[in-house]
């Protein structure tokens, strides 16, 4: 009551009549009541929140073996948000591995569950997920999220319960920065996925090579840490730099860096990208202004399948390359099993397919030989196995981790849409390695 | 590097007029109706679904497309003022509006989410492109037809404010609703049809901007604060300040980013918008006196 | 109330619980803070997440350059990112405070784009790598519990500095400049000075909120540590509750806060949840279109009286009475007129 008679005084316009001076008495009273109502009313989903915390516990038994019922993976992915695209597309091969497995014996014996949790790209929901998953669901595995930025909090999260996160999209320097014994990335580090196109490039005849490169790049900790690298092979070949900026990652209007570099004349451009709409946004530009780059690779976006194809445009394709450690044409015995059962389930060809489905399928493969090897999901023995001297295969070839869960084995190879279908080109001597696409065929021909 | 500049001025205009389309609708619903519409980005991104429905299902050219999405977003709009904006109390309208866009926002998100996917995907036409060739620059010819669709509809909406009298009521309900109750006018229906027209500009947007950007549902969150910035920089009010305003925001980030670097272009940009808006609140082209800013 | 939140923990031992029960607090004392000022002065601003990413940084720059260790010592710095917080605010205030209403939301805008792109474009915060902050080797299961105790200490802060302002000269100015500005200035309120004041005040829990969330995590990125959400949500968390009262952000941030949580453990689909969640949202504003506590309060006090005279009660107390002509249909011209008594309302 004495804020009223306060503010009363602050406030000098407004008078009182002394009608309102008697209800003021009555809402005294009605304030207080509607005060404890509302404040119960807050208890309510606190405690209908809680309730459904403690009531989603499930039969899981945690890092034993249960004795029956399926063995539990949970995994916190990104279904909306920044990351949906790659999300939803390493859902899909979580999906996939877990229909694969089932259909193959599943593991150790028991079929195998999984339990994925949205985390709409915050690191903070990842956090939570990942409590969710290990306290309250009881999961005997886990699987890791997508993305470097959301990599880092989770395994913070799965270290201090004893779980191994193994996981295929978090290949950053930063994610290894943690020196957690725990994670373990089945996907090729990025710092130097350019090198093979780089050394590629250097060891080109004198008169065919190119003589000036452009570096645009996304503002990421993805992008960002491969340009140098690559440059610096390219430096010493001769290959003069023309253009080397760094663009934020959300930007209103990506002509006149695209421009700049079109006016650099570069003949060979290596884009630092992320996702799709980067790639897409360079490759109009470049048409719209009429250069034509002799090779365009880019970090990240054109191994995304159909969903590269969608938003540049059928007809823009061509020639452009990205660097990874999978395709969908691989040889790999193990991919085309994958690739079949990708195709009988969404159909579609396998230029198609996501090089995230593939990516999440191999966390599936590796956590498998891991766990029927020490024939345990505790996460313990998990970690002192993967940190052995024990080489798995998986979807994307050889996996073998170092101390700080980098895999060691994994092959960059370079792959390039020519008319219309993705193939490998690169490394030139390899099996697989079909002709490059070398200068690159103008736009609109 | 001299002509680096002028493409880069060129780039910033024509890209500008992309940004006016998308914030045209936003001037009358934030700039007149108080409305702080955070909606604006997905709407935009939903104009642009809809062009791409006709687009790609139908086969029918973009342009002509929009004979159909914008009396469907004016639809829209309508429902959206009619049914929600409509209830706020009027005191607190402008902040309470923050709440009930936001909820409009995430459900056309989350339905265009589970309509299209999360893939990205890009409105195509023969004019996405190619370009004309002038002097030595190209422009590309999607931006070129989009900066004159700006011009076009601002131009519309201009008369449509000033010149009607159906402008005279809006401005009038704006001013003090309940003495315009008293004249006779009608200010729900006012509303509803003023949010509507907001509401039916941004399908123009949301065209051209998912003709020249790859887009999903997740798309519009980044452009909120953009054209809301735009708005304010026009000036409260001034339909070609929106025009202006979005026209020195894109020049300024493109010289900036070819000049110094793109990582320092936004950061330019706000910058000099927080000193002109210091020193000029009203905005570059708003009255000084008129509203009560 | 404090006595059942203080033993929460203790009770509710599940640490996802307890991760859920620290962010919710988090956002519990920012919605406070930021309704500190914006509730109080009637100015929208939709930039604290820049308060909430220095006192983020603050914390991990410290950390870093002073190598400290995971552990209780970590949350000394706490207060030390509530401060950097009220510094920046001096300059952001200074700047953004001489604009009004629209202006000013957008100029708020612009200066927290301009904090997010500082950091990812100065060395000092490493860019877009972002900076590790070093985690404590607590035991998991009660590993949230001190950051638990210090959020709720926060809160505490947060709300008795609200409280404090309600009662105090300042926030009388406040509530004066919210009814209208100009007139209060002509009054002699210093309303420069009360804004700033207030602005700087709401910084600070604000940063020491971003410096927990930073801890807490173990990781800040740029675009995480400032991002455009969180402005979003602690506005959107103190009108659901009631911009303008006391505990209505309180109320607003742990609804919200479970709501959400709750529909993430439910429905896994990311799209479903959306328009679910966006739908209770809207069916809730339709039913509460002030917020709770302000529309239960309306309804209450109207319950036993005719509608009019309700109304005019309204119009004396300091909580925003809604506008008369709200679903009245005698209040047309007795508004008009009861505005002559209790001071003019100026309309928008």
């Amino acid at each position: 009551m004495k804020r009223g008679n306060a503010m009363r005084k602050g406030v000098a316009v407004k008078t009182m009549s002394g009608e309102d001076k008697t209800r003021r008495a009555g809402r005294v009273a009605t304030r207080r009541r509607w005060r404890t109502i509302s404040g119960l009313a807050a208890v309510l989903p606190a405690a209908a929140l809680v309730i459904a915390v403690q009531g989603a516990s499930a039969e899981a038994s945690g890092n034993g073996v249960p004795s029956k019922g399926p063995i539990v993976i949970g995994a916190s992915l990104s279904l909306s948000g920044d990351f949906s695209a790659d999300g939803q597309a390493f859902d899909r091969g979580y999906q996939l591995w877990e229909a694969y497995q089932n259909a193959h014996g599943g593991l150790l014996g028991h079929k195998v569950a999984l339990d994925v949790i949205s985390d709409a790209s915050d690191p903070g929901q990842v956090a939570t997920n990942y409590q969710t998953l290990i306290t309250v669901k009881h999961v005997n595995l886990i699987f890791g999220p997508f993305s470097t930025l959301l990599t880092v909090p989770a395994s913070k999260v799965t270290n201090r319960y004893g779980y191994a996160m193994i996981e295929g999209a978090g290949g950053g320097p930063s994610a290894f920065a943690t020196g957690l014994r725990s994670l373990f990335d089945v996907s090729a580090p990025v710092a130097n996925s350019l090198v093979p196109f780089a050394q590629w490039i250097a060891s080109l005849p004198k008169s065919e090579r190119p003589k000036t490169a452009a570096y645009p790049t996304s503002n990421d900790p993805f992008t960002e840490p491969q340009l140098p690298v690559a440059e610096r092979i390219l430096q010493k070949a001769g290959v003069k730099t023309v253009y080397f900026k760094v663009f934020p990652a959300e930007v209103t209007d990506y002509t006149p860096i695209a421009d700049a570099v079109a006016a650099s004349k570069a003949q060979i451009v290596l884009l630092g990208s992320v996702d799709v709409p980067t790639v897409s946004a360079f490759i109009h530009a470049f048409a719209q202004q009429h250069y034509d780059p002799q090779a365009f690779i880019a970090t990240a976006g054109p191994d995304q399948g159909s969903a590269f194809v969608s938003a540049v445009g059928a007809g823009n394709t061509d020639g452009m390359m990205v660097p990874n450690a999978w395709y969908g044409g691989s040889s790999n015995q193990l991919s085309k099993a994958m690739v079949a059962a990708y195709i009988k389930k969404y159909g579609g060809t396998p230029s198609d397919i996501n090089a995230d489905v593939a990516e999440a399928f191999s966390v599936g493969e590796v956590t498998t030989q891991a766990v029927e090897a020490t024939h345990s999901l505790d996460g313990s023995k998990l970690i002192s196995y993967l940190h052995g001297n024990v080489t798995v295969q998986s979807v994307q070839g050889p996996v073998h981790f170092d101390n700080v869960g980098e895999n060691v084995s994994a092959t960059i190879f370079v792959f390039q849409w020519v008319h219309g279908s993705f193939v490998q080109v690169l490394p030139l001597g390899d099996p697989g390695s079909t002709k490059i696409e070398f200068p690159k065929a103008d736009w609109g021909s | 590097m001299g002509t680096l500049v002028v493409d880069a001025v060129i780039s910033g205009i024509l890209t500008g007029g992309v940004y006016a389309l998308m914030a045209a609708g936003l001037t009358l619903i934030f700039g007149v109706m108080d409305i702080i519409n955070v909606a604006q980005g997905i709407l935009v991104v939903l104009g642009a679904y809809l062009s791409y429905t006709l687009s790609v299902h139908l086969g029918v050219d973009l342009f002509l497309g929009l004979v159909v999405t914008v009396p469907a977003m004016f639809v829209v709009g309508v429902f959206i003022q009619w049914a929600f904006i409509r209830r706020l109390g009027e005191r607190e309208r402008t902040a309470m509006s923050i709440l009930a866009t936001y909820a409009v926002a995430i459900i056309i998100e989350g339905v265009l989410g589970l309509v299209f996917g999360v893939d990205y995907v890009q409105l195509n036409a023969w004019y996405v492109n190619q370009s004309i060739h002038l002097f030595s620059f190209y422009l590309p010819y999607i931006y070129v037809f989009g900066f004159v669709l700006a011009v076009c509809l601002l131009a519309a909406l201009y008369v449509m404010l000033y010149r009607t009298r159906f402008g005279r009521s809006v401005r009038a309900s704006l001013q003090d609703r309940s003495a315009a109750r008293l004249v006779g006018i009608d200010v729900d229906r006012v509303a509803a049809v003023t949010f509507g027209i907001g509401v039916a500009v941004t399908a123009a947007g949301g065209m051209v901007f998912g003709a020249t950007n790859s887009f999903n549902p997740n798309t519009g969150y980044d452009l909120i604060s953009r054209l809301l910035t735009i708005v304010i920089l026009g000036g409260l009010g001034s339909i070609g300040g929106a025009l202006g305003a979005a026209v020195v925001m894109l020049v300024i980030e493109d010289v900036v980013a070819v000049v110094w670097s793109p990582i320092w272009a936004p950061f330019v940009f706000f910058a000099m918008l927080v000193v002109v808006l210091s020193v000029r609140p009203s905005g570059l082209f708003g009255q000084v006196a008129g509203r009560a800013q | 109330m404090l006595v059942a939140l203080a033993i929460f923990p203790l009770v509710f031992t599940n640490p996802t619980v307890t991760t859920i029960a620290v962010f919710t607090l988090l956002f519990m004392a920012s919605a406070t803070a930021w309704n500190g000022f914006a509730g109080y002065s009637g100015y929208i601003a939709l930039g604290h997440a820049a308060f909430f990413g220095t006192g983020a940084y603050v914390l991990a720059i410290v950390a870093q350059r002073l190598d400290v260790p995971g552990g209780s010592l970590m949350f000394a710095l706490v207060p030390l990112a509530g401060l950097g917080a009220a510094v920046v605010a001096v300059p952001f205030g200074l700047v953004a405070l001489r604009t009004r209403r629209h202006t000013f939301v957008v100029i708020t805008i612009a200066v927290f784009f301009i904090f997010q792109l500082l950091a990812f474009n100065l060395s000092i915060t490493e860019g877009s790598s972002g900076i590790q902050v070093a985690s404590p080797n607590w035991a998991a299961s009660t590993y949230n519990n001190p950051y638990y105790y210090v959020a709720l200490g926060i809160v505490v802060f947060a709300t008795v500095i609200s409280w404090g302002l309600r009662r105090s000269v300042l926030g009388l100015q406040l509530l004066a400049i919210r009814d209208d500005e100009d007139r209060a200035r002509g009054l002699g309120v210093p309303v420069g000075r009360a804004k700033l004041i207030a602005f700087v005040i709401s910084a600070v829990p604000v940063g020491m909120c971003g410096a927990v969330y930073a801890y807490f995590l173990g990781q800040i990125f740029p675009q995480f540590a400032f991002n455009p959400l969180f402005d979003l949500s602690v506005a959107l968390m103190s009108l659901f509750g009631g911009i303008g009262t006391l505990a209505g952000p309180l109320l607003g941030a742990l609804l919200l806060e479970s709501l959400q949580q709750y529909f993430t453990i439910q429905f896994s689909n990311g799209d479903l949840y959306l328009v679910i969640y966006g739908a209770l949202f809207l069916a809730v504003l339709l039913w509460l279109p002030r917020g709770i506590l302000p529309t239960l309060g309306d309804l209450i006090r109207r319950l036993p009286k005719s509608g009019a005279r309700g109304n005019f009660a309204n119009a004396a107390v300091t909580t925003p009475s809604g506008n008369p002509e709200d679903g009245d249909p005698r209040a047309g011209p007795l508004a008009i007129a009861g505005r002559g008594v209790v001071g003019s309302r100026r309309e928008h």
